[in-house]
């Protein structure tokens, strides 16, 4: 071995961050400060020192596009060779790439809308350093939204769903969810979204929104996917960061802000928990191999790592756990094969197909779920497959009620009675609301000012506001064309699929 | 709790009873059916009779179930109190308002 | 600062040029469990996990900056606690 030839000579990493981050702000001295920054007050959040805020990874500017770029360069290297080697080919099976679908259609989107906001954030928040963090998540998430695009578009070229995603995300009744919460998101003050997407979604969250989606991408031969996704990952341990590093900046600065925190995390950690249920139902019913269950993996990512790790670390701040967080776990059981009922009733309407669970996946479920899939779940699966088999398909033949708050349909169930729907409701000047839980009706009461406004899109079509009355033209509306929808069975995809495998000579056209 | 903001936040409801002139929307569950994953929602006429409104509205969703047998539509309940409905009667008339939401079981 | 041992993790993406890291990790911290996930490595220890940058120099044979640690991480639970030019520590501070 040849000698290690003496580091090159540089500034400490503690010093290049001071000088190049810190040091290139400036006091304003021909406008007022409130005038420049006119939204760090009014939430009633104070700030006494903005350099008391911390950033770990003390990132600068030129290492920051050193290390994006060299994650582009790998990236792009798998998307290539994953095309041209035809490796869609290699995915488990058609019937995966529904997955794919509802994450283009609901997270994408959501990356932009991110990008977007963190830009906001990087104009104004008073701090230099909180400023550039929230810089470099705004490019960050402009990256992710970009690649996303580019890996997936490769499936676009041979199979349904992929196209008109941004379209849908607008308006599609399932995409209002994650929509609805980043709306939410984005209309609260600063302080408020650094808690709702920065704290609750990227740090207490993430790891059940994003890693099964990554993981079961890598278990059913989807590389590119799983390739974008842990290159986002790698940002998003720093988003991660900057969230952490917000709610104890925000703790430490005032004890006035703490109980504002602690609302804010009891609202937003339901928020981001109620969409994370469409995430559930992907898990446990969309992967034709399916890598860990809803279930393990909340208990894994969320009851050990955030309850047992996170929270007893912001008890010093005064910081309880998460209000209705009991409810989540009382469902544990039930909430992915709930879901996943509202999504194969209503997939005619879907820009994805469903299917009634196969003997093997259902053995799977039934031991993944020993306390509530066989007594449950299992006899409503095998009434749908015997109708499926006499030639028939069940899907409900009507719009479902929609939560006023998570928007997803009222399917959930009492936590102490999985057999019994959870129904809530509010009056509010003269009006009934409707909620699907307890943490969904806390929500509403605490500003119904602002949920009064949603855009339930089955009020909507009832107000002739989506293409009009009928199906088709609600569907045409959405942007959804013929085989996107429906039953997997007999898809435009599933015959693609099995031509394609079955080994006769391609037909050109 | 108002909502913070820098100016009089005040918005109407995007549902409110105006926007369906004289229709309004009703939620019917089929209690303990897990064929369902929720109750259904519907636009109908304030005005239109709950016969009809069983017959014309109820019993077509319904039937998304094969074993549906309307006959056997029973234990009708407003929100959470019994409600024994005459066919002839309007929805109005039974109590049933904008957003209210009916259960019934077989 | 009182020291804690509740469980802190590191997610890595399980890929040929990470192997050396992991092997410095595991070097470093003898306590460390391995959780083998498709496409993941699930880094955890009780209390703290230490990467150091010396470890990871010999164990790939080249000059490493803690920074090229961003390229690897696709999760991690507890907090940056210290990253500088030697050493990156993940901990739960209270």
């Amino acid at each position: 071995m040849t000698q290690a030839k003496p580091r090159a000579k540089k500034l400490p990493l503690k010093e290049r961050y001071a000088l190049l981050t810190r040091d290139l702000d400036w006091e304003p001295s021909y406008v007022e400060r409130e005038k420049l920054f006119p939204y760090t007050s009014y939430e009633g959040i104070k700030i006494h020192d903005w350099d008391g805020w911390q950033d770990p990874f003390r990132l600068t500017v030129d290492a920051y596009y050193k290390y994006q770029a060299e994650k582009d360069k790998r990236l792009y290297a798998v998307l290539d060779s994953f095309a041209q080697s035809q490796g869609h080919l290699g995915l488990a099976d058609a019937s995966y790439l529904n997955a794919i679908k509802l994450f283009i259609q609901g997270v994408t989107p959501l990356e932009y809308a991110a990008h977007r906001h963190f830009a906001y954030l990087a104009r104004y928040l008073e701090g230099p350093a909180p400023r550039f963090a929230a810089l470099c998540q705004s490019v960050d998430e402009l990256r992710h939204c970009q690649t996303q695009i580019h890996t997936i578009s490769n499936y676009n070229k041979y199979y349904g769903g992929f196209h008109s995603w941004s379209k849908m995300h607008d308006r599609v009744w399932y995409l209002s969810v994650p929509k609805s919460l980043f709306d939410d998101a984005m209309t609260a003050g600063p302080f408020e979204f650094l808690i709702s997407i920065s704290f609750s979604f990227e740090y207490l969250l993430t790891n059940l929104l994003f890693v099964p989606f990554m993981s079961g991408a890598s278990f059913n031969g989807d590389m590119p996917t799983m390739s974008f996704g842990f290159s986002a990952q790698s940002d998003e341990s720093r988003h991660m960061t900057l969230g952490l590093e917000a709610i104890k900046f925000l703790l430490e600065q005032d004890e006035g802000n703490v109980p504002i925190i602690q609302a804010w995390i009891d609202k937003w950690f339901w928020r981001a928990y109620r969409m994370s249920a469409l995430v559930a139902g992907m898990m446990d019913y969309m992967l034709p191999k399916p890598v860990m269950s809803w279930k393990e993996a909340f208990e894994l990512y969320f009851e050990d790592q955030m309850l047992g790790g996170l929270f007893p670390d912001l008890e010093y701040y005064g910081i309880t756990p998460p209000r209705h967080v009991e409810d989540a776990i009382a469902e544990k059981d039930h909430l992915s094969h709930q879901v996943y009922k509202i999504l194969h009733n209503f997939s005619f309407a879907a820009a994805f197909t469903t299917q009634t669970p196969s003997e093997e996946h259902s053995a799977w479920l039934s031991e993944q779920y020993p306390g509530s899939y066989d007594e449950l779940y299992k006899p409503v699966w095998d009434k749908h497959a015997r109708t499926e088999a006499a030639g028939g398909r069940i899907f409900f033949q009507g719009l479902p009620q929609l939560c006023q708050v998570c928007q997803v349909p009222m399917a959930f169930t009492e936590p102490d009675d999985p057999t019994a729907i959870s129904f809530r409701t509010s009056e509010f000047t003269g009006e009934t609301f409707h909620t699907c839980s307890n943490g969904c009706k806390w929500i509403f009461d605490r500003e119904p000012e602002k949920f009064v406004q949603a855009w339930l899109p089955v009020h909507q079509i009832y107000q002739g506001n989506c293409g009009g009355p009928s199906v088709p033209e609600v569907l045409d509306w959405y942007g959804i064309q013929d085989g996107d929808n429906g039953e997997y069975k007999g898809s435009p995809d599933q015959r693609s699929w099995a031509e394609w495998h079955s080994g006769a000579p391609k037909q050109e056209s | 709790m108002a909502v913070k903001a820098l100016y009089d936040y005040e918005f109407p409801s995007a549902d409110r009873a105006e926007n369906f002139g004289d229709d309004q929307l009703v939620y019917v569950h089929w209690d303990g059916n897990p064929l369902f994953c929720s109750a259904a929602c519907f636009r109908v006429p304030t005005a239109m009779p709950f016969g009809e409104f069983v017959a014309g509205v109820v019993a077509p969703w319904a039937a998304s179930d094969p074993d549906f047998d309307a006959s056997a539509i029973t234990r009708w309940r407003l929100f959470d109190q019994p409600l024994q409905p005459a066919d002839d009667a309007s929805l109005a008339d039974l109590g049933v308002g904008h957003k209210a939401l009916l259960h019934f079981s077989v | 600062m009182t020291s804690t041992l509740r469980q802190v993790g590191i997610d890595i993406q399980d890929a040929e040029e990470n192997r050396p890291l992991v092997n410095a990790i595991k070097a470093d911290n003898p306590e460390l469990t391995i959780r083998h996930l498709p496409g993941l490595l699930k880094l955890q220890a009780a209390g703290r996990i230490v990467i150091n940058r010396e470890t990871v120099e010999s164990q790939l044979g080249r000059e490493w900056d803690t920074g090229e640690f961003q390229l690897a991480i696709v999760s991690y639970a507890g907090n940056f606690s210290e990253w500088d030019d030697d050493q990156i520590i993940v901990s739960w501070e209270h």
